[in-house]
């Protein structure tokens, strides 16, 4: 590889906050830091339900706290909006064909969010079962 | 013969992870918080949904298995490429130190909800 000589441009660390586009990219790519939480919450709760039936009580307490609900509230808002960058995203990378005619993106993205619906009704399954 | 090793990149591995809990983020994630993190904690589903016993049945199963790895595995090798993406992108560390850090933890913490599964079907 050639080695660069001359000008270069320095990129300073707010680089993407001076175009729309940039911004909401790392808005996407900040996505993960409330679903961070969400997954130290359900590591603490597997180890909970090892530890006894005082300390998963301990943890739904915590699950039950005012900041606790705020911050997965944003991780479900956070998943929710990466899922709406991704299932748009995957129609152009991968465009379905289905007997020579090509299926319109609309439908490919649709059919993701029946998926994610499916997801829920399954959870609501599972969780409503015997109760 | 001229013996050469060719050094291969380790990259596809993690792009391959991250894509995988890219959709495991879009399509079970939005459930389990809804339901997890929200619904029962606010006492919006009757009070018996997760109690511990039950809880203990869920998780410890076959299903809690998969639940673990598309919930908790692969959403943390997505959430931690994103992260040492970031870090680059804002021009944080060096990427050979986040690159560690980044994937290490998400292993770490792989293992340790696998080993608390292994703990709880004992």
């Amino acid at each position: 590889m050639a080695k660069h000589v001359g000008y270069f441009p320095e990129l300073k660390r707010n680089w993407w906050l001076k175009n729309r586009y940039f911004t909401l990219y790392m808005v996407r790519e900040a996505t993960v830091l409330p679903l961070v939480f969400f997954i130290a919450c359900l590591l603490a709760g597997l180890y909970s339900l090892l530890q006894g039936q005082q300390s998963f009580q301990g943890w739904l307490q915590f699950m039950q706290n005012p900041i606790t609900i705020v911050i997965n509230l944003l991780a479900l808002v956070a998943s929710l909006f990466h899922a709406a960058t991704f299932f748009t995203l995957f129609p152009r990378v991968m465009p379905l064909r289905v007997g020579g005619k090509a299926i319109p993106a609309k439908w490919i993205i649709l059919g993701q969010w029946f998926g994610v619906l499916l997801v829920m009704v399954l959870f609501a399954w599972v969780f409503g079962r015997g109760v | 013969m001229m013996e050469k090793r060719v050094k291969r990149s380790d990259e596809p591995i993690w792009w391959a992870l991250f894509s995988a809990g890219g959709v495991c983020f879009a399509v079970f994630v939005p459930a389990a918080i809804l339901f997890i993190a929200l619904l029962i904690p606010l006492g919006l589903l009757p009070a018996e949904t997760l109690d511990f016993e039950r809880s203990r049945g869920l998780l410890f199963s076959f299903p809690g298995l998969i639940f673990i790895g598309v919930v908790i595995c692969l959403p943390l090798f997505h959430a931690m490429h994103r992260i040492r993406h970031g870090l680059h992108d804002l021009k944080l560390g060096r990427d050979k130190t986040n690159k560690v850090i980044a994937y290490g933890a998400a292993i770490v913490f792989s293992l340790l909800a696998l080993l608390g599964f292994v703990l709880g079907i004992m």
